[in-house]
């Protein structure tokens, strides 16, 4: 099992190496006056014939891998580089905004399993009777509508007619408390650090920004882990473990809750890794939609403004959380399959 | 058909079980089958796969599957009728009075649970005991199956374990609540030879000691001649003969049990070919009218359009044929 994570662990550098080289090459065919723009922050310095010079001064007219290799010993040195986008290091402008997007996956991905999981069950228990084509519909409706169309319809409902969920991280009044010094950062996710506060005004504040986002969410996602768990649950419903396990003279709840449900969960496991995983790293539609400070807006503007800095930084986090995140979900196979062996 | 000098533990009267397929064709799998079972007897329900000999056990349960629906019938256990009682009683029959033994025991144990955790799951749901005292409980059966360190294998998961030593964890579930049934569905199809005998002793021993009875389903003859008192021939879901296992094989009155007897390999004759029966078994949804051993009987007559009466030839010899003296004269003209 160590050896199993050691391994995937020296896996790493190289995915990572793999993936940085792609992306940076990719941006290596914007000319150098475009990549230049991202190291002008005044006017002043872009006077008479200055732009060529400043070009050769920034090497960005230099062979694209000797780029590539002085980006990366600055890496090595802990230096991501200067977003423009976030006004501030890169490295420090991915983790100031990376809680806010982690709070919006943790929200949701709750709800997203336990329904989708439930409804799953539900659908396959009762199979291709009134409850399951309601449910099945429900969430074919549910997979098959974009976030963006669902998203700008959960804005319409709950914020400019009902005035539930309105957008944003914070209202005014709370993000001036937040930004208070009194006011402690421990997780940088908002809804936590409030409670940590001891402020449930702005707890309540917070978590009201954060439910159009999850509700978009849910309703989009949670309908493929039910798709999931109900054809694993049919599945397993045949098995001869579950007839044996009526046959001991268990109860049908049992039966379905302890014998077969445990082995439906085995496929669920893996989708509900991959929804994790693309949770965290960017749920940029939907913080975009909902105008929410995040590691996916922040990435989506960075690209609109080639800060080629911000793209390469959040490259490398993105890599990063893909692949500890499919370890982490490999590594749950052991605890519910007993059949998988990691080494 | 009831023997008023023995107990009868189990009678199974006329019953039936119909699937439907997906057209809403009604397939008669199981239909009007009947036989008993007296204590500490083993019967051995014998035919071809298919033949609803599983279904007809399942039946005793309620186990069947959502597709088919026990139509009609009795299953009378001790005096009660199993199929009138609620599902809540019915679970207390199931693994208590009644327990199975499935064929493949690879697939038939749950993968994610300890052989410990299932076999403790039944003895605390039907015993009432401790979780402390229900392993002491399972680890005495795992013993008494032979299982070599049964408080190591108690913490193992089923692909831990051999297949020989899955089903002998299997018989220990089955076992370990005491029952006064136990329906063997096939227990050695899937396991090689010496294990086989190794089971089948075991079974043969475990019934002495906690004097069960058991209900043996196999197509294979070498074990009915082995472990049965009494044997059922099914063909097409229906019984074609029942009979105490020497006159079954000794006299056997049915074209079908002829068949099937003649078609084992046998040591003490000269044999190039293995004999067969002609045809093939019917699909259950064209099951003839009449016998439905029809088509493929050499005994064949327009009589048997109609179903066969059963009938008593004595010595408890039940058999379901038109024509059994003609195969009663046509054996004995065959011998001189």
């Amino acid at each position: 099992m160590v050896f199993y994570i050691l391994r995937r662990l020296l896996f790493l550098p190289l995915a990572l190496f793999g993936v940085s080289l792609l992306v940076f090459t990719m941006i290596g065919f914007l000319s150098p006056y475009q990549r230049l723009a991202t190291f002008i922050n005044s006017p002043e310095r872009l006077k008479s014939d200055n732009v060529d010079k400043l070009i050769s001064f920034y090497g960005l007219d230099d062979p694209i891998f000797i780029q590539y290799f002085r980006w990366m010993k600055n890496v090595f040195q802990g230096n991501l580089g200067w977003s423009y986008v976030g006004k501030a290091p890169v490295l420090e402008s991915i983790l100031i905004r990376f809680p806010y997007t982690l709070e919006l996956a943790i929200f949701s991905v709750i709800p997203i399993i336990f329904l989708g999981v439930s409804f799953g069950v539900l659908s396959a228990l009762h199979h291709n009777k009134f409850l399951d084509h309601i449910l099945r519909i429900f969430a074919v409706v549910g997979w098959s509508f974009p976030d963006f169309v669902f998203g700008l319809i959960v804005l319409m409902v709950f914020y400019s007619t009902l005035g539930w969920f309105p957008p944003g991280n914070l209202s005014i009044w709370a993000e001036e408390i937040v930004k208070s010094p009194a006011f402690r950062h421990i997780t940088g996710m908002l809804t936590f650090d409030s409670l940590l506060n001891g402020r449930l005004d702005v707890f309540w504040d917070a978590l009201r920004h954060l439910l159009g986002p999850v509700l978009t969410l849910t309703y989009v996602e949670f309908a493929f882990i039910l798709r999931i768990t109900r054809s694993s649950m049919l599945e397993v419903l045949r098995r001869d473990y579950v007839r044996t396990a009526r046959a001991k003279g268990l109860e049908e709840k049992a039966v379905i809750h302890k014998h077969a449900r445990r082995n439906a969960l085995v496929p669920v496991a893996t989708v509900s890794g991959q929804t994790i995983v693309g949770l965290l790293a960017g749920t940029v539609i939907v913080e975009t939609i909902f105008n929410r400070t995040g590691i996916g807006s922040f990435m989506a503007i960075a690209a609109q403004q080639l800060d080629y800095a911000s793209i390469m930084g959040g490259t490398l986090f993105f890599g990063l959380i893909l692949i500890l995140g499919n370890l982490c979900v490999d590594l749950s196979y052991a605890f519910i399959d007993p059949r998988v062996r990691l080494d | 058909m009831t023997q008023p000098q023995h107990e009868n533990m189990l009678e199974v009267k006329d019953i039936k079980v119909y699937f439907y397929d997906d057209e809403g064709r009604e397939l008669k799998a199981v239909d009007g089958v009947s036989f008993s079972v007296r204590r500490g007897e083993t019967i051995a329900l014998v035919g071809e796969s298919g033949c609803g000999k599983s279904v007809t056990s399942m039946a005793l349960l309620q186990l069947v599957d959502s597709r088919g629906k026990i139509v009609g019938g009795k299953v009378i256990f001790e005096g009660q009728d199993l199929l009138l009682l609620p599902e809540a009683k019915m679970r207390t029959v199931r693994g208590k009075d009644i327990a199975v033994i499935f064929q493949e025991p690879a697939s038939a144990l749950n993968p994610v649970y300890t052989i410990g955790e299932q076999i403790i799951e039944a003895i605390i749901l039907h015993q009432k005991l401790s979780f402390r005292q229900a392993r002491e409980v399972a680890r005495e059966m795992l013993r008494l199956v032979g299982i070599p360190e049964p408080e190591k294998r108690l913490n193992e998961y089923p692909h831990e374990l051999s297949g020989g030593m899955k089903q002998r964890a299997m018989i220990a579930m089955a076992l370990s609540c005491r029952p006064k049934l136990l329906i063997a569905d096939e227990p050695t199809t899937s396991l090689d030879v010496t294990i086989q005998a190794q089971i089948l002793e075991l079974i043969r021993e475990l019934q002495k000691k906690l004097g069960m009875s058991v209900i043996l389903i196999t197509h294979d003859l070498g074990i009915v001649a082995d472990m049965s008192q009494r044997v059922v021939v099914m063909y097409a879901g229906k019984v074609v003969e029942e009979a105490d296992r020497t006159e079954i094989f000794k006299n056997p009155l049915h074209p079908y049990t002829i068949g099937l007897l003649r078609s084992i390999p046998r040591l003490d004759r000269e044999q190039t070919k293995l004999e067969t029966i002609p045809g093939v078994v019917p699909d259950p949804s064209s099951f003839p009218v009449g016998c439905r051993f029809r088509g493929r009987c050499l005994y064949e007559s327009p009589t048997c359009c109609e179903v066969p009466p059963p009938t008593l030839v004595g010595n408890n010899h039940l058999v379901n044929c038109h024509h059994w003296q003609e195969v009663r004269q046509g054996k004995e003209t065959a011998r001189f």
